[in-house]
């Protein structure tokens, strides 16, 4: 793994993250966490432990930009944790989990799939815990569904623009 | 022994998780609402130098309106000047100005991130206001910059009064729009009548008596009821926040030990 170009990546992406869509606060119900990119998009060469520390890692810094200690660490570990598992189950392939995850390698419904089932799973997990009841889950249900579109939008454009 | 090890060895993968969720867990936990840690927060300096930095750019967009708020600002406190009274709690408490590096206003749990702090004799539990009224109180100190739980977080409770006949009651925020708030523990037997101010009680030290918080948008009591359902719009535009003022009462330490102490 060509780890300059991840950590640039990650760079990058947490530059985008903090500077503009930790500003956007469109209709109240629109917070895309799109730093997830560069976790999704990290191949798995690492052991599956490492991957959930780094993991845990990314999710604390996103912590300290929302004052929300501990809750991204937590939604990021459940997505590292899940990772190879969904990946093995969309790939049916083992031999095929060591390449590179992107849109032109695994096509577009393996990728699909991978990519929608992780960030809804991110993004719900990080809305329910900061609404820590059940009582906006109405909110927090509209929360997940309208910024997830749009971290998957934009993790989708990301990949056709590289693919180029 | 070696059987354990092999188990141990085949599920370490899970048990990493499960440790590594723990933890997360125990910092929720420990933060819940507010963090606690003035590092690992946007009081720590380099992450509020950064959203300083953001705000100063967004500043530029909006350097007009500021102006005219300015303005009326000055027009306010010369007026105040004027009619000074010199009642001698006025002495015990002090303003600081400070201005507003970062704020949210759509989430449950909206806090606000101010520039000054344990450097600048901020400390946690102050009260924070700006022209129009009541802001909120300080949550977590940085050497530079501290954390403020504004009234519009559902954690947030604020003693009040109605300011025509100094009937209690206790205002918190529901979560939905950032310009009302709903004030609770107002007995069936009270008045309320729309358009009425409702103004902060003076029963805890962090706000003096009589800083505007809103004014009644409508009330409600449902038949079997004996509370009222306030809703009460808020002066303070939340959206438009930049500067504020940092109440500090020279007795506050002392006060809120001696109500601790009666606890």
């Amino acid at each position: 793994m060509d780890w300059t170009k991840q950590i640039g990546r990650y760079i990058i992406v947490m530059v985008l993250q903090v500077l503009l869509f930790n500003q956007l606060q469109l209709w109240g119900v629109c917070h895309p966490y799109i730093y997830i990119l560069c976790l999704l998009m990290m191949p798995i060469t690492l052991p599956h432990s490492v991957d959930m520390l780094i993991g845990a890692a990314v999710g604390i810094v996103m912590d300290v930009f929302c004052n929300s200690l501990g809750i991204h660490t937590a939604a990021c570990i459940l997505l590292m944790f899940i990772r190879p598992y969904l990946l093995g189950g969309i790939l049916n392939d083992k031999d095929r989990l060591n390449e590179q995850i992107t849109l032109q390698v695994l096509g577009m419904e393996a990728f699909l799939k991978y990519v929608v089932t992780l960030v809804l799973i991110h993004h719900l997990t990080v809305f329910m815990l900061a609404a820590w009841s059940l009582t906006h889950i109405g909110f927090v249900l509209a929360e997940t569904l309208v910024s997830s579109l749009i971290t998957i939008l934009i993790i989708f454009g990301y990949n056709t623009l590289r693919d180029r | 022994m070696q059987n354990l090890l092999k188990i141990l060895l085949r599920y370490s993968n899970f048990l990493v998780f499960i440790a590594l969720e723990v933890a997360a867990f125990m910092l929720i936990s420990l933060n819940s609402a507010y963090p606690r840690s003035s590092i690992l927060s946007t009081a720590n300096d380099f992450v509020a130098w950064q959203n300083a930095q953001i705000s100063e750019v967004k500043g530029y967009f909006s350097l007009r309106s500021q102006n005219e708020q300015l303005a009326l600002e000055n027009a306010a406190l010369r007026n105040q000047i004027c009619s000074m009274d010199s009642a001698q709690n006025r002495e015990l408490i002090h303003y600081e100005h400070a201005k507003v590096v970062q704020m949210t206003t759509d989430e449950l749990h909206n806090y606000l991130t101010i520039n000054r702090g344990s450097r600048d004799g901020i400390m946690r539990g102050q009260g924070i206001r700006n022209e129009d009224g009541v802001v909120g109180i300080v949550r977590t100190v940085g050497r530079n910059y501290s954390v403020v739980m504004p009234i519009i977080n559902t954690q947030a409770n604020l003693s009040c009064r109605f300011a025509k006949n100094d009937y209690l009651g206790t205002l918190k925020w529901d979560g939905k729009d950032h310009r009302f708030a709903q004030l609770t523990d107002v007995s069936s037997h009270m008045v309320v009548n729309t358009g009425d101010t409702i103004v902060t009680s003076g029963l805890s030290p962090v706000f003096p008596e009589g800083i505007p918080v809103g004014i009644v948008e409508n009330s409600v009591l449902k038949e079997g009821d004996s509370y009222f359902t306030i809703r009460v719009r808020l002066h303070t535009n939340f959206k438009r926040l930049k500067y504020v003022e940092i109440v500090q009462n020279a007795h506050q330490q002392e006060l809120e030990e001696l109500q601790h102490g009666l606890d």
